[in-house]
């Protein structure tokens, strides 16, 4: 998960860069850093960054970590050509290195011989089981060949092992999700509330599935973690805002509004949406009343 | 008519490219959008489109609702509804329509018993640059009495055709340029309410 500080950094530097001001380097670590999946601008500047020795050279060590990042980039855009001549160069390098041999098997795993990527993980595997990479490789795998069940499986075999790893559950909730599993994402996201409480992203996703779900007790759930995502956010998140309405409305509509229900909660994200837009997109102020007007209906 | 049966679908371009856009703009992700227009005769007539989504939470039904109560409020005003529904999936080789796209096609179905939707072909995409196609490089589905979303084939006359026939040429135009990247959708408005969804820059 990006900061915005780090968002609007990463859009600076990628902004210079593609504009021919320079900050190559620093922009490749920051999506290094920040493990983004920017594939086809990390091929193109990368690349021109390795063609050029003078620039190579001034790299120092940090030359190898380019041409593992340039090699990944390269398979994700399907440049094998590319992508195999940077893992020559690794492999001259660092001869029986593992994390070379991983690279090797992701080649196998671009070039779509999965039987033979298969084989190449067990073996690495076999000397170290514990390897989190190359365990989440298999995952990666299954669903580029669409076996979605298969990579579930995968999946709760990971976690079982490495339960801490916030990336993976995530992962598995969207697997859920797009199999409208919604209870399972459910669990998912309740484990990630659990190990991470203050991180208002899986509040949020949360009271998302559980509207999704319906139901009378799941949309007055839903309603309180979306009110804890405004409080986590101080009233900055608007999708948040926005849930807080549509539950009033959806819980309204239910009961046939013979409830206690609490509107003032909704009062005050309808406020807020209003002084949002109003500030920010005030062409769409009257767009979000006769919305607003339409759920209140509702 | 009470079922998409005989309906003929014209999508006019700055639609159709805008979805291709969308879909180009996010290759790593499902992304899905609506269709607007209208219905005259036997043809309906897709004029506009706005991209919604591109997160993997592409199901969830909040964001949804959200989108289509604004999308309605605004196109009505110009009489305009709801007429279909664009999908296009995460991985390359998956031409299937599947659950998540079935059941948001099925809430739209709501609005406009004729209505469409359109699934994206990533092979003919990929094979527009060499293959001067006019044709539109989306499968297109209608539902039928059975109540379930069926692909209809193109064989003879098409039943899915661009409005103007040079329609290809202006999206591979765009896609040299980049002109993806230029593309808002609903995701990017809810994260930040300055997007235009509407994308009404876009074109001009």
């Amino acid at each position: 998960m990006v900061s915005k500080t780090e968002e609007s950094l990463l859009r600076q530097l990628e902004n210079q860069v593609e504009n021919g001001g320079g900050g190559a380097w620093e922009y490749l670590s920051l999506v290094r850093k920040l493990k983004l999946r920017r594939s086809d601008k990390v091929l193109k500047h990368g690349l021109i960054l390795l063609n050029d020795p003078k620039k190579r050279s001034a790299l120092g060590p940090d030359e190898w970590t380019l041409y593992e990042q340039v090699a990944i980039a390269a398979l994700d855009c399907q440049c094998l050509d590319v992508g195999k001549d940077c893992i020559k160069v690794l492999q001259k390098k660092f001869p029986d290195s593992k994390r070379v041999g991983r690279l090797e098997a992701m080649l196998l795993e671009a070039k779509g011989s999965w039987a033979e990527a298969e084989k190449a993980y067990t073996s690495l595997l076999e000397d170290n089981a514990l390897d989190q990479v190359i365990s989440m490789r298999r995952v990666a795998m299954a669903k580029a060949r669409g076996d979605i069940l298969g990579a579930i499986d995968w999946l709760n075999k990971y976690l079982e092992i490495f339960m801490a790893d916030h990336d993976a559950w995530r992962e598995l909730a969207e697997i859920y999700l797009s199999l409208q599993m919604y209870k399972q994402a459910a669990f998912c996201y309740e484990e990630l509330i659990l190990a991470q409480p203050t991180i208002p992203l899986h509040h949020l996703a949360y009271a998302d599935v559980l509207y999704t779900i319906g139901g009378l007790e799941n949309l007055q759930t839903a309603k309180k973690y979306y009110a804890s995502t405004i409080e986590l956010t101080g009233g900055k998140n608007t999708r948040a805002l926005y849930g807080v309405c549509l539950c009033t409305s959806a819980i309204a509509q239910l009961t046939k509004g013979k409830n206690n229900e609490d509107k003032e909660i909704s009062k005050l994200a309808a406020a807020a949406l209003e002084k949002d837009y109003k500030q920010i997109s005030p062409d769409k102020v009257s767009l979000l009343g006769s919305a607003l007007k339409t759920m209140k209906l509702q | 008519m009470s079922n998409g049966g005989d309906c003929r679908y014209v999508i006019h371009q700055n639609a159709y490219i805008k979805l291709v856009l969308h879909a180009l703009n996010h290759k790593t992700s499902a992304v899905n959008g609506v269709l607007l227009g209208r219905l005259s005769g036997e043809v309906v007539e897709i004029t506009e489109s706005v991209p919604l989504f591109h997160s993997s939470q592409i199901g969830l039904l909040p964001p949804l609702e959200i989108a289509l109560i604004t999308i309605e409020e605004y196109y009505s005003s110009q009489g305009l509804s709801i007429v279909g529904y664009f999908h296009a999936n995460e991985r390359f080789d998956d031409l299937e329509l599947g659950s998540v796209a079935r059941n948001i096609a099925d809430h739209i179905h709501r609005y406009f018993p004729q209505s469409a939707v359109l699934l994206l072909d990533n092979r003919k995409l990929g094979a527009l640059r060499n293959k001067k196609d006019a044709a539109p490089i989306m499968q297109l589905y209608t539902r039928d009495s059975s109540k379930s979303w069926k692909q209809v084939e193109s064989t003879g006359t098409s039943r899915l055709t661009t409005k103007e026939p040079s329609a290809n040429i202006v999206l591979l135009d765009f896609i040299s340029s980049n002109k993806w990247s230029d593309i808002v959708d609903f995701d990017d408005h809810l994260d930040d309410i300055s997007k235009d969804w509407l994308n009404s820059g876009l074109f001009k």
